[in-house]
């Protein structure tokens, strides 16, 4: 089943179309804070520091997004949920793994970025409102920036030490 | 019971940061579960979360709702009791594959046949992942573990068969990889009256194979309403869950369209019944010694 498919990009008015970036953004949002968790809760110190700072800056789209929705629509009730987006920003559960590398945690948000553009990118075609479309080719572009962002890191970052990932396998531990 | 239609999924996330591998598919099950929980409304305090041993057994307490985290394979046992005996809560049941289809295995059809008001949610990851990756009963055959070097020889259960031929009211399949899906399923298990089996495809990042990930999950799923499945006839479903293995079909299997009485209920009648005609509480110690 599509995650998308209670989408109607056809009909999607603006204030559907802010709430769905909003929540898109949270989304991603809680799936780095939750990636942050997991490096933390096993000693992998570099990759928890950066998805952290991943979802600070989520959270700043999310609250400018919020705010752009609050100017035009107030508070309006929403006819958007989160059913309705899954995985469309936030990297997938399976992108974490134990004892990542910078390099690795760079390279999975990387992919996290290349995704979100690929949905802006097959949803514009489909848009029939004119502020709608201006919008989503808004975000398509800032998500290009964000991928020239998380590149611009992979290049200064150390490259990965040549041991085998098996060694760095991290069984589950007491609690 | 309180209905707070405001709970957020963040309600029923607890303080206590979960340790299974980072990757591991329980960690998209346990937001399917808050997410379902905030849509039910019901505020934590009124759910217990009953689990046997395991990974997945976990969960209970990583959710603010009462947990009981109890020994292998005991998770419905003490479910169905809880239910008995407090039967205004929510009660869930969770555990892997393990827990519920080989240490527990016997449990199983017990609860599906007193049909108490229980959703049990197993997160069948096709090996025994806490103890570092020995086969397990859902674990396919010819899989290389630490317990078969040569390849398994023994056929999986089919968990999914194996509720349906029992006779149980509600047996669904979801996947971390669709977690509105999975959310929702789950959801529909816990409003379904009676017994509600949720089998959910949780991959092990440590042990588990290459094709049972989240990514690979992505590829190959399908929804059983795509495929215009009727999950109101218990054949069609037997039909369909024979693919346990071979596919990945996601939604509710079988849901039946006039759900018998449950356990809780039935007792409750009859209690009702036999109080009519029943001695005063004061007068049973007498009548004891009498006799």
């Amino acid at each position: 089943m599509s995650s998308t498919k209670s989408i109607d990009f056809a009909t999607l008015s603006l204030k559907d179309a802010l709430d769905l970036a909003v929540l898109i953004e949270e989304e991603a949002r809680e799936r780095y804070e939750e990636f942050a968790d997991q490096m933390e809760t096993h000693h992998t110190p570099e990759a928890a520091s950066f998805f952290r700072f991943m979802a600070g800056n989520e959270e700043k789209h999310r609250a400018a997004l919020a705010a752009r929705r609050r100017e035009h629509f107030g508070e309006a009730p929403s006819s958007v949920t989160r059913a309705m987006i899954f995985d469309v920003e936030a990297p997938d559960y399976d992108e974490a793994r134990a004892f990542m590398t910078l390099r690795a945690a760079l390279n999975a948000a990387l992919r996290s970025e290349e995704k979100a553009h690929a949905f802006f990118v097959a949803a514009l075609p489909q848009l029939k409102n004119a502020d709608v479309h201006a919008l989503f080719d808004e975000l398509r572009s800032e998500e290009v920036e964000h991928q020239e962002l998380v590149r611009k890191q992979l290049a200064q970052a150390p490259p990965d030490p040549d041991l085998p990932a098996d060694d760095f396998s991290d069984e589950p531990v007491g609690q | 019971m309180n209905l707070i239609p405001s709970l957020t999924p963040k309600d029923f996330k607890s303080d206590l940061k979960p340790i299974w591998c980072p990757g591991c598919g329980d960690f998209g099950v346990l937001q399917a579960i808050y997410r379902a929980l905030a849509a039910i409304g019901r505020p934590p305090h009124e759910i217990a979360f009953i689990s046997g041993i395991g990974c997945s057994s976990r969960i209970p307490g990583y959710t603010t709702a009462y947990g009981f985290n109890s020994v292998h394979g005991r998770a419905l046992p003490i479910a169905q009791g809880l239910k008995l005996a407090r039967p205004e809560l929510l009660v869930l049941a969770a555990g892997g594959d393990g827990d519920g289809f080989s240490i527990g295995g016997g449990h199983v059809p017990h609860a599906i046949r007193r049909n108490d008001d229980i959703t049990y949610i197993v997160m069948d990851n096709q090996t025994y992942g806490l103890t570092k990756g020995q086969l397990s009963p859902t674990s396919p055959k010819g899989l290389h573990t630490v317990t078969s070097a040569y390849g398994s020889l023994e056929n999986p259960v089919n968990p999914l068969m194996y509720v349906l031929a029992y006779g149980a009211s509600f047996v669904a399949q979801g996947t971390p990889a669709d977690m509105p899906g999975l959310a929702a399923v789950i959801e529909e298990a816990i409003r379904f009256p009676g017994f509600a089996f949720v089998n959910v495809q949780s991959p092990c990042v440590t042990y588990g194979e290459e094709g049972q990930q989240i990514k690979a999950h992505k590829a190959v799923m399908k929804h059983l309403e795509d495929l215009g499945h009727n999950p109101g006839n218990r054949i069609e479903a037997l039909d369909k869950a024979q693919s346990y293995g071979q596919a990945l079909l996601t939604g509710v299997f079988y849901r039946d369209p006039d759900p018998p009485p449950t356990l809780g209920a039935l007792v409750h009648e009859r209690q009702q019944r036999l109080m009519a005609g029943a001695a005063p509480r004061a007068r049973i110690l007498d009548m004891f010694v009498q006799h």
